[in-house]
C-alpha cells in the first residue's frame, strides 16, 4: 500500500511537471490576448473547477453527516471545505494577475471577481462558524446545517451570475452558447491540467481526512 | 515571440503555485505516515 502510495504521488508529480511544460511549449498562443496572459487558463480553470468539486465533497459529506452524526463526515466536511476555500483563493489570485496584465488592474468589479468574492465570504463564514461552536456535536450539526445553505449560493455565483451580466470575462469555457472555444492542443492541455489538479485534491483531501482520523481516535483514546 | 513581462507574471505564479503545493502534500504525506505508524 505504501509503495502504490508512492509511486502514485511520484506519477501526480510527473503528470503536473508535463502540464507546465505542455501550458507553455506545447500550447499555441492564443489569439485576441496580451502577450502569453491566456496561458493561466491552464491553471486557474483547474482550480476553479476542483473548488466546486470541493464544495461539491463538501456537500455530501454535511448530508452524511446530519444523517449519521459520524464525527469523521463532519472532518470530511471541514476538510473539503478547507479545500474549496483554498483552490477558491487560488482561482482569485490567478485570475487577478490575468486581470492585471489584460486589463491593467489586479481588480475590475467584474460580475465573475464579484461573485467569487462572495463566495469566498460565504464558506469563510462556514469556518467562522465553526469556531465559534464550542460543542463537538452542536458545531458538526450546524455546521452541516450551514454548509447546505451555502451549496444553494455556489451554482448561482459560479455559473448563473457571469452569464446573465456582461462580463470583461473571457467566455472560452462557460458561455451562453454551451460550448468550449478553444484550439485542440490548448484543449488538451486544459484537460490535463484539470486532471492533474483533480488528482491533487484528491490526495490533499484523503490527506487531511486521515489526520483527523488520527486526532479522532487519540481523543477517543484519551477519554476511554 | 512571446511578450516577455506577461509570460514571466503566468509562468512564475502557475509554478510557485504548483511547486507550493505538491510540496505541501508531500509534508503533508510524510507527516500522516509517521503519526500513522506512531500509533
Amino acid at each position: 500500500m505504501t509503495r502504490l502510495s508512492n509511486i502514485l504521488v511520484w506519477i501526480l508529480g510527473a503528470w503536473l511537471a508535463v502540464v507546465c511544460w505542455a501550458a507553455f511549449h506545447y500550447a499555441p498562443t492564443a489569439q485576441g490576448f496580451v502577450g502569453e496572459s491566456a496561458r493561466i487558463v491552464f491553471f486557474h480553470v483547474p482550480q476553479a473547477w476542483v473548488a466546486v468539486v470541493a464544495f461539491c465533497v463538501n456537500l455530501v459529506a454535511s448530508i452524511r453527516y446530519l444523517r449519521t452524526r459520524n464525527p469523521l463526515d463532519d472532518a470530511r466536511a471541514a476538510a473539503a471545505a478547507g479545500l474549496g476555500l483554498l483552490f477558491s483563493i487560488l482561482a482569485t489570485a490567478t485570475g487577478s494577475i490575468f486581470a492585471k496584465v489584460m486589463w491593467g488592474s489586479f481588480w475590475n468589479w467584474d460580475p465573475r471577481e464579484v461573485s467569487i468574492a462572495i463566495l469566498l465570504l460565504v464558506y469563510a463564514a462556514y469556518f467562522a462558524l465553526r469556531q465559534s461552536v464550542a460543542d463537538e456535536e452542536r458545531r458538526g450539526t450546524l455546521a452541516a446545517a450551514y454548509a447546505v445553505l451555502a451549496f444553494v449560493t455556489m451554482p448561482f455565483l459560479v455559473f448563473v451570475v457571469p452569464r446573465i451580466y456582461w462580463s470583461l470575462h473571457p467566455d472560452t469555457i462557460i458561455n451562453t452558447s454551451g460550448t468550449i472555444k478553444m484550439e485542440s492542443r490548448m484543449l488538451q492541455v486544459l484537460l490535463g491540467s484539470v486532471a492533474g489538479f483533480t488528482g491533487l485534491f484528491a490526495w490533499l483531501y484523503s490527506l487531511n481526512v486521515r489526520l483527523a482520523r488520527i486526532a479522532l481516535r487519540r481523543r477517543q483514546r484519551e477519554e476511554g | 515571440m512571446p511578450e516577455t513581462s506577461s509570460l514571466f507574471w503566468v509562468a512564475a505564479v502557475t509554478v510557485v503555485i504548483w511547486v507550493g503545493l505538491f510540496s505541501y502534500c508531500l509534508y503533508l504525506h510524510a507527516r500522516v505516515r509517521r503519526l500513522e505508524e506512531g500509533e
